[in-house]
């Protein structure tokens, strides 16, 4: 099969793959940036959201943020791994990341039954509102990142588009990213 | 796709050395026990310092050891700047009108009842655990003075004098609870129809809107109460 040219042109000096990839970030910078900035902003105007931030567990958040902290970790040793050639090591490693998002949402799925069966649902108030926004938003993002994780992982086993692993991993980091602020937002700050 | 088209573009891709990154990673988890154990202190500003002054730590760490920032193309990181820059930019134009809930001329009348309403709850589920009972009869003449600030006063001023900060812009003025003459032709059932159904009901303004729909009978009383109280 042959490949679009434009996956080897370097004009921009860099790869095609990972400008791309860098794009993806800016945008999702934009998205999760505007969401997080207009939290802010009402949590100052609001004090009473100190109270409702009380019942959050910040037990979970912080085992969370250990889980998410750890899967960048093997992510970058996998695409450490790919640059020196070892595609089945990476795709080990990848699918360790895979395991790191699946122990994330499972804790997160823990948390939120309970939430809601105390009553904190989507429209209990403002702040829940955006509490089940930013970290579902966020909680999507682990997911596709899930998805898209093991299909590189199946192509790395293989020694093919080694690559893929880093472009997956910058994202991935990035999810991390938006956990290492949601969690203070949301979790810490009562 | 072949590992013979693979292989050259990844060759393509800047190799570079690799920090270590276990020991990264054992920073960035002993920063997160920091940013855990700092709120605990109690103290606001050890709290605001260690969960976001470190969250900034961590995710620059993130960013300079795992996504390669620090070696990539100087104007991938541009292109972030100018994304995080927008959201600054966004923020720093609406946080203002978000934060406050009055400035010249405006009210946000349903934040600042949320948070009355809310810091309300928290005060009275407090007291009752203090007190183990449930609040005295003082408590329906508060409530009007809380209504009148937040629904009366943007308009008819906070001494019901007429003289709100929206008045500037009505036409007719709004009335003057602090004047003699206007009460010498109204009665606490004309107050309790107006606030009820509006102005428009009595042949008056109708930008004076009804909250038949928002306060109870009780609380339409104890407005009307208080409202005649204001008179001089």
């Amino acid at each position: 099969m042959q490949k679009p040219i434009a996956t080897l042109r370097s004009a921009t000096g860099i790869p095609t793959g990972r400008l791309a990839i860098w794009w993806v970030i800016a945008s999702e910078i934009v998205i999760f940036g505007g969401l997080l900035a207009s939290y802010i902003m009402h949590r100052i105007g609001h004090p009473e959201w100190g109270g409702y931030a009380a019942h959050t567990n910040t037990v979970a958040g912080a085992f969370n943020t250990l889980v998410l902290l750890s899967s960048s970790l093997s992510a970058v040793l996998a695409h450490q791994a790919a640059e020196g050639g070892d595609g089945p090591k990476a795709a080990r490693l990848l699918r360790l990341t895979v395991l790191g998002g699946a122990i994330f949402l499972c804790v997160k799925g823990l948390e939120w039954t309970h939430e809601i069966r105390e009553g904190f649902t989507l429209t209990a108030n403002g702040f829940w509102t955006f509490y089940y926004t930013a970290a579902g938003l966020h909680g999507l993002h682990v997911l596709a990142g899930m998805i898209i994780l093991l299909f590189v992982a199946a192509d790395a086993q293989r020694n093919r588009e080694l690559q893929r692993v880093e472009l997956i991993g910058i994202y991935w980091h990035f999810v991390d990213i938006v956990w290492i602020f949601l969690f203070p937002l949301l979790y810490i700050a009562k | 796709m072949s590992t013979a088209h693979s292989e050259p573009e990844h060759a393509n891709a800047q190799l570079h050395a690799h920090p270590n990154y276990i020991q990264i990673w054992g920073i960035l988890v002993a920063l997160l026990v920091v940013s855990v154990c700092g709120p605990m202190l109690g103290i606001k500003a050890v709290t605001l310092i260690t969960a976001f002054g470190i969250a900034l730590v961590k995710a620059y760490l993130v960013a300079k050891n795992f996504m390669h920032l620090n070696i990539e193309r100087s104007y991938i990181v541009f292109l972030l700047v100018t994304a995080v820059g927008l959201m600054v930019l966004m923020f720093g134009g609406v946080a203002g009108d978000v934060m406050d809930h009055q400035g010249r001329n405006w009210r946000n009348l349903a934040a600042q009842e949320e948070v009355n309403r809310a810091l309300a709850g928290v005060a009275g589920e407090s007291g009752a655990e203090q007190k183990g009972s449930t609040p005295g009869p003082a408590q329906p003449v508060a409530g009007a003075e809380e209504n009148f600030k937040i629904v009366c006063s943007p308009c008819h001023g906070e001494k019901g004098d007429g003289k709100g900060a929206a008045a500037v812009a009505l036409t007719p003025k709004p009335a003057n609870f602090t004047d003699p003459e206007f009460w010498q032709t109204r009665d606490k059932a004309h107050i309790e129809k107006v606030i009820t159904l509006g102005g428009a009901a009595v042949g008056k303004s109708p930008l004076m809107a009804p909250f038949g729909s928002r306060f109870s009978a009780a609380e339409i009383s104890a407005l009307a109460d208080y409202l005649m109280r204001l008179k001089q």
